[in-house]
């Protein structure tokens, strides 16, 4: 009679994926349950992170990336839109809300509601994607290395803080997040699920993601 | 007809006083002296009638008619989207349940992060990211590498832990296999092509590349690639293909095995058997030791080529073991050439600028202790000189003898008969090279050192055992159990009192790890120098902490010393073909039939004196002399 192997018999098995629900306000976020660290299922509760970056194309206008991943950083779904350019009454109507309102409201909300797998926060480099926080229940935050916000901090860069329509910070992972003036309420809501995060996270790094697969679309699709 | 200024001016006032007295007469209609004047005409008595004023209502307009208007409106935007394939997730480990002596469930809590220190701080961070093949054409294909994080990110702190901190080129590694459908890892042997690969089916895995992949190794490996799952895949469900052939044929069936490890004999043996119908389909096959089917039209590597897949990798420290063709072979299984197609050089350097990842340790582990070659050269003893000069004499006389019947067979086994005296006579048991063994082995026992002996018998090793026995040597050759070695080798690391152990080469050249060896001898010497790298490199791998000393013995004055020359002209080959692909290999690296009567100077008995035989070859390059 043969014994079975090692890895049979330690009785490991492929297990179903686990299903993440949805709250109404933040539907990346798994419902605590009772405070405990892990579920019923044996599963961590998740926070799914939306990255939105945009990129200017010579020309065309811009085009937006958003990539949803999980609390750690694997790509879950990614959206893209095709370029936008503003016309002339829009520049002039606009002003200097152009920016804001082509990639916050304009791109920001078109690839938000595009994606299937709704990020529990939106992270974004662009001061003026913070826009899209008045169309949207979900947290938009502006992330900043601590390096950078310590810098800025330090040399008292109004410049840099002037263009930032932020305020409170929320440290997650190895960034600070600042949300969009009058959304304070997002910043208390990241606190309670910021553990969520592992504290090595770089959220900078998958913002690099999008904007080379923004790239990688421009030269694939639409240089043709 | 003429007429003065003044009478115009007359006619032209009248003519105005005229239009005046009209124009007056209408407005006057508003007013309330309703004077009018009607030209006599008599045909409209109407008009002497007085009018009647009267209003109207007329609402006021809220807003005008036409205002140009602009309202800022939703632009509709077409988006592309991707939605990345879910990965494989496994029943995570039990926590332990802690609870207090009252009930009341306790949490394990973590200590503080140490803080790293300034220099780690001010370390660059490394960043590995995994780039699209360039056979991938879609945007989805190219989009899904790009997409993925930094290995390093993906790895180290946060979903898969890694027991050790892999080096740059190792994360370069993963990263190629990673993106690559057809893949020929060649990295010299002891670079870690095991974590490597372990490690990139790991992400596949994870990711919902692959689900089900089939590891093809040589049987004495496969307690190795166990061994190393464990340790750099845990949680991956790993089953061997072994036992009877109703238990195999159940586990090639059986679903939801992401990983299958079985040997080359039983690959080649159930899927000669299975119906194409009834052959399992495989997202990956990996070959390791992929020289196995160097030679196209051997079964194994027919089989090998038959395997239903998606992906193929092939591994292996020595791609090129005899001539470069063989590299065709691989090529084949990786379908990255047709089949029975045989590229010529150029094609197979560009194909292994695509398709093959070789780095050497020279180029990648810099600070790596080094590898300390030494020849032993050893007179013979008496007893074995006499035994070797009969044997050489007598033989070469049969060889002349046979004349032009003579083959490569006759010449070999001459050539094994005086190797076998030069490790020892078999009438005396006198050996230099086992005094001189003893004598360092006794050094190296002395200040607690390891060695492991190469020799090509299994009889040398045998006889060597019990002349050892101070050492407490153990053996590992082909003749021991299966399943006996993995204690061998783990007694060989753990006691401290086993100071030697005694391998063949064809069993223990290639798969191990011993780097907690310092010492390796060359008993004998192989016929193809990569083959003695092989078994070098046993103990000169990653993870070797001091230098590691090789002692070839030779024989001097005896037919090992020409055999070193030649091996020593063949690693030269070696080195230019897989340097930088600029050789111009077209010869074996093994010693050929040309080679092996070369080591004698063989003459056949003629009418006229003698005259040189042996191969067309030899003759040609003597007379070319």
């Amino acid at each position: 009679m043969e014994s079975p192997s090692p890895a049979v018999s330690a009785g490991l098995q492929a297990a179903p994926l686990p299903v993440e629900t949805s709250t109404a306000g933040y539907p990346g976020i798994i419902p605590e349950r009772d405070g405990a660290g892990m579920s019923e299922s044996g599963q961590e509760k998740q926070l799914r992170l939306g990255f939105l970056e945009t990129i200017e194309i010579d020309g065309r206008g811009h085009i937006g990336g958003l990539l949803v991943t999980n609390h750690s950083g694997r790509p879950l779904e990614f959206q893209c839109t095709t370029p936008v350019r503003p016309n002339r009454t829009q520049e002039i109507l606009f002003g200097e809300t152009l920016r804001p309102w082509l990639l916050g409201e304009l791109i920001g909300s078109t690839l938000l509601e595009r994606v299937s797998i709704k990020p529990g926060l939106v992270i974004t480099s662009d001061p003026s994607l913070l826009e899209l926080q008045n169309h949207t229940t979900i947290p938009v935050a502006l992330a900043e290395a601590q390096n950078d916000a310590a810098a800025h901090s330090l040399a008292g860069d109004e410049a840099a803080s002037a263009a930032v329509p932020a305020t409170r910070c929320v440290r997650v992972g190895n960034s600070l997040l600042r949300f969009h003036q009058g959304h304070n309420r997002n910043a208390e809501s990241l606190e309670r699920q910021q553990h969520l995060v592992p504290e090595s996270a770089n959220l900078q790094e998958p913002l690099e993601r999008v904007r080379e697969a923004l790239a990688e679309t421009v030269r694939t699709v639409f240089s043709r | 007809m003429t007429s003065s200024p003044e009478a115009d001016a007359t006619a032209a006032d009248a003519t105005a006083a005229d239009v005046q007295t009209v124009s007056v007469e209408t407005l006057s209609l508003f007013s309330q002296t309703p004077t009018v004047s009607i030209g006599q005409t008599g045909f409209n008595p109407a008009l002497n009638r007085a009018p009647v004023p009267g209003t109207v209502d007329i609402p006021l307009e809220l807003r005008v008619d036409y205002v140009p208007a602009w309202k800022p409106r939703r632009i509709p935007l077409k988006c592309i989207g991707l939605t990345l394939p879910d990965g494989l997730e496994f029943v995570p480990e039990k926590q332990p349940q802690l609870k207090s002596a009252d009930g009341v469930e306790l949490r394990p809590i973590r200590p503080p992060r140490a803080q790293p220190e300034d220099a780690e701080k001010q370390r660059p961070e490394r960043c590995t990211r995994i780039r699209p093949p360039a056979d991938a054409l879609s945007l989805q294909d190219r989009l899904f590498y790009l997409l993925q994080p930094p290995l390093e990110s993906w790895l180290a702190g946060q979903e898969l832990i890694m027991p050790f901190e892999p080096f740059s080129y190792q994360y370069e590694g993963i990263a190629w296999l990673f993106s690559s459908q057809s893949a020929l890892l060649a990295d010299e042997m002891g670079l870690g092509k095991t974590m490597q690969t372990i490690t990139a089916l790991r992400l596949l895995l994870r990711s919902g590349q692959v689900r089900r992949i089939l590891l093809c190794c040589p049987k004495p490996l496969i307690p190795n690639w166990q061994r190393e799952f464990r340790t750099w895949a845990e949680e991956l469900p790993v089953v061997t293909v072994e036992g009877n052939g109703a238990r195999r044929q159940m586990l090639w069936q059986m679903p939801g095995v992401p990983i299958l490890i079985a040997n080359y004999e039983l690959v080649t043996r159930d899927f000669t058997e299975m119906h194409e119908d009834q052959q399992p389909r495989f997202d990956l096959v990996v070959l390791d030791e992929a020289q196995r089917i160097k030679n196209r039209d051997s079964n194994t590597a027919k089989v090998a080529r038959a395997i239903p897949r998606r992906r193929s990798w092939a591994l292996t420290g020595t791609p090129i073991e005899n001539r470069p063709e063989e590299l065709g072979a691989l090529f084949e299984f990786m379908q990255v050439v047709p089949p029975h197609g045989c590229p010529d050089m150029r094609q197979l350097s560009r194909l292994a600028g695509k398709y093959i990842l070789r780095r050497t340790k020279d180029l990648v582990m810099q600070d790596m202790p080094p590898r300390i070659d030494r020849d032993a050269e050893l007179p013979l003893t008496s007893a074995q000189e006499a035994a070797y000069r009969i044997a050489e004499k007598e033989g070469v006389i049969q060889l002349n003898e046979l004349g032009d019947s003579i083959s490569v067979q006759h010449v070999f086994e001459l050539v094994l008969r005086l190797k076998q005296i030069t490790n020892y006579d078999p009438l005396t048991g006198e050996s230099a090279k086992l005094e001189r063994l003893v004598a360092d082995m006794e050094e190296i026992a002395a200040s607690g050192g390891k060695a492991i002996l190469f020799s090509q018998w299994t009889k040398t090793i045998d006889w060597l055992e019990p002349r050892l026995r101070q050492f407490n040597p153990l053996i590992y050759h082909g003749g021991v159990p299966v399943k006996r070695r993995e204690p061998i080798l783990a007694k060989f690391k753990e006691d401290p009192d086993a100071h030697i152990l005694l391998m063949s080469y064809g069993t223990g050249a290639v798969g191990l790890n011993l780097q907690f060896a310092g010492y390796v001898f060359l008993f004998d010497r192989w016929w193809n120098p990569a083959i003695e790298d092989q078994a070098i490199n046993r103990a000169h791998r990653i993870g070797v902490r001091n230098p590691v000393i090789v002692t070839r013995f030779i024989s001097s004055n005896t037919i090992e010393e020409r055999i070193d020359r030649v091996l020593r002209e063949k690693r030269e080959l070696f080195e230019a073909v897989l340097g930088d692909g600029s050789g111009e290999p077209s010869r074996s690296l093994s010693l050929n039939a040309s080679e092996i009567f070369g080591l004698f100077d063989l003459k056949a008995r003629h009418k006229d004196g003698a005259r040189s035989i042996g191969p067309a070859a030899v003759e040609e390059e003597q007379e070319a002399a």
